[in-house]
């Protein structure tokens, strides 16, 4: 892999909404990328051969069911394999689901937290392993403002992203020793399919109580998640930041 | 170097230890034999053995003897 920056970005569900948007914000800074995505269509490989040749970098594609332990694992060895130097982990795929406590089964609820914490976790335990060896690294998790702030129909969602950002700041703790900085960012309602999914009312709600009355974009949490990445933030660590409008 | 020699310099690398006292060696007998050098000595036995080893036999790998047996029997790495 040859880039400006030599630095390599491993980034879970990037085929879409906020992922697509910090895929294309390291890239443009010079990030050669490995992307883990359930699926890979033609469209998103014609999206990644334009970026890899604007911006004269790498990106490799890996299948990856996020709710199959085993598919973690293979896709980890063949990273593994590759001896690729992982300097920054994004664990940002995530399933969205919306429901009342008294219609949501607890087998929703475990699927759910497969895919939005046991996998960052797994993952977070290879890659970690290798940044230990180098003494450097930053993890970067995608929160969520609905594991923040109690709402309701968020049982399953919230509490799966309430315990993605509490791990985040026990594995700062832990990983701070071999200078490796995790981090989450806790977007709230941002513009992306994600979001279209969820009822107008429960939209316009969440519109009406952020200061600017909008969706967020995903090209700013892609900023900020980009900017956690960066030597700028070399003292920030075990944060989780919301990036809300004001909520 | 043997694998066996390999496999003693990483202990030996991990927690600044002499070869005669890696028999029967186990985890937490020794102060350097914690948590954080239980990893340095995963880190070591990885890069010796060009491995990538899972979490569960990160976990079994109680002591000098435990490990050996390990690496056998999941790495394929004779001694």
């Amino acid at each position: 892999m040859t880039s400006v920056s030599n630095k390599t970005l491993l980034i879970t569900g990037c085929n879409r909404g906020i992922g697509k948007a910090i895929l294309t914000k390291f890239t443009e800074n010079g990030y050669n990328v490995i992307a883990c995505n359930r699926t890979i269509s033609d469209d998103f490989r014609t999206f990644c051969n334009e970026l890899m040749q604007k911006y004269n970098v790498e990106i490799t594609l890996y299948q990856c069911d996020l709710s199959e332990n085993n598919s973690i694992a293979d896709t980890m060895k063949a990273i593994f394999q590759s001896k690729v130097q992982i300097d920054v982990l994004v664990n940002n795929a995530g399933m969205a689901f919306g429901a009342f406590f008294s219609m949501t089964s607890v087998i929703k609820i475990k699927e759910i937290f497969e895919v939005n914490f046991f996998a960052p976790v797994l993952i977070s335990q290879y890659v970690s392993k290798w940044m230990q060896k180098r003494r450097s690294g930053v993890i970067i998790n995608l929160g969520s403002v609905a594991g923040l702030d109690p709402m309701e129909g968020f049982t399953a969602y919230g509490t799966s992203k309430a315990s993605l950002m509490m791990f985040t700041k026990i594995l700062a703790k832990e990983l701070g020793k071999y200078n490796i900085r995790v981090n989450a960012v806790a977007p709230g309602l941002t513009e992306t399919e994600m979001a279209l999914e969820m009822e107008k009312k429960s939209e316009e709600y969440m519109v009406n109580m952020t200061s600017f009355k909008r969706l967020g974009k995903p090209s700013e949490i892609a900023n900020l998640v980009y900017y956690l990445s960066s030597d700028e933030a070399e003292f920030i660590t075990g944060q989780v930041i919301r990036i809300d409008g004001g909520m | 170097m043997t694998n066996l020699e390999k496999y003693n310099e990483a202990f030996i690398a991990s927690f600044e230890i002499t070869e005669e006292k890696l028999n029967g060696l186990k985890y937490q007998d020794i102060e350097f034999w914690d948590s954080v050098g239980h990893m340095t000595l995963v880190a070591n036995l990885e890069d010796a053995f060009d491995i990538m080893m899972e979490t569960d036999d990160i976990i079994d790998l109680s002591s000098y003897e435990k490990g050996k047996e390990i690496l056998t029997e999941k790495y394929d790495i004779s001694f």
